[in-house]
């Protein structure tokens, strides 16, 4: 019984904390740069920290505020990820 | 009445969970060097800290109801983070500055042993919601003060010629003793 009661209080403690989490997210949520999330797309998502930074949204955050030269990703060096992601900041920065 | 005024006041000065308990070290060393961000660390641990016990209240007497007391901590963690990560969103909405200088330590509130601390304190000492809520207040407004009182000490000592050992973290840490031993003078003020 002991178990079934700690699996229900549990489930619905984190389901409802999970929905007010949720419905938090949506009313404060920020609006960002849509070039971020195009080279976050462009990058190779392992989250190595290769380049330095926290993650691949850290880094792409960083290269959009030009805090970062945009050929830094070790990964994705060999597929031409740099050239991508000059590619966004450029055409950008012309529309 | 005066019982919580004592209880504020011995969770404020008394018992100082930074000086005296030695709880929640890490962001009063970490982001301490500043005073707008000790400012809102210690304002943003508060808003935890007293969102979470009165949480934690309830959900402790629906706990100890169902004979669960074993799941307190797993359950009290589930609370603080969830308002933890409700501050992160609050904050990098309305105040994006603070939010960057805060940097990790902001996630890192949900493992301050200060608020997971006063929670199974409440909790252990069978406080009203009343009580819970004024020693969270208490402990609370404890570390801010703690923090303040450090960073307004730290941004001063970055103007004097120290010698090369000592600069940064090691005098901060001698800085923290003496602290801590000046706050040792407030033990005795009041009895529970």
């Amino acid at each position: 019984m002991t178990i079934v009661y700690s699996v229900i209080l549990m489930g619905v403690l984190g389901l409802s904390f999970g929905i007010f989490l949720a419905f938090s997210a949506k009313k404060f949520e920020v609006k960002e740069d849509p070039r971020v999330k195009m080279i976050v797309e462009v990058l190779p998502g392992a989250n190595c920290g290769a380049c330095g930074y926290a993650g691949c949204e850290a880094y792409a955050r960083a290269v959009v505020a030009n805090k970062a030269k945009p050929t830094l990703c070790l990964p994705g060096k060999a597929s031409g990820v740099s050239e991508k992601i000059k590619e966004i900041l450029e055409n950008s920065g012309k529309s | 009445m005066s019982r919580i005024f004592l209880i504020l006041l011995s969770a404020l000065l008394v018992n100082n969970y930074v000086f005296i308990k030695f709880l929640g070290i890490c962001p009063f060393l970490g982001v301490s060097k500043k005073m707008d961000t000790a400012v809102g660390m210690g304002f943003a641990a508060t808003f935890v800290l007293v969102m979470s016990s009165v949480i934690t209240w309830f959900v402790n007497i629906l706990l100890v109801k169902m004979g669960l007391e074993f799941l307190t901590i797993i359950t009290f963690i589930l609370v603080i983070a969830t308002f933890v990560q409700f501050v992160e969103l609050f904050l990098r909405k309305n105040s994006p500055g603070l939010y960057e200088a805060l940097g990790i330590y902001l996630p890192l509130i949900t493992t301050n042993c200060i608020i997971l601390g006063v929670a199974i304190l409440n909790a252990q000492q069978s406080y009203s919601l009343l009580e819970s809520v004024f020693h969270a207040l208490g402990a609370g407004l404890g570390f801010l003060l703690a923090l303040v009182i450090f960073a307004g000490m730290r941004e001063r000592l970055e103007l004097y010629d120290l010698p090369k050992p000592f600069e940064g973290v090691p005098i901060a840490l001698i800085l923290a003793s003496i602290m801590s031993m000046a706050f040792m003078g407030f033990q005795g003020l009041i009895r529970l």
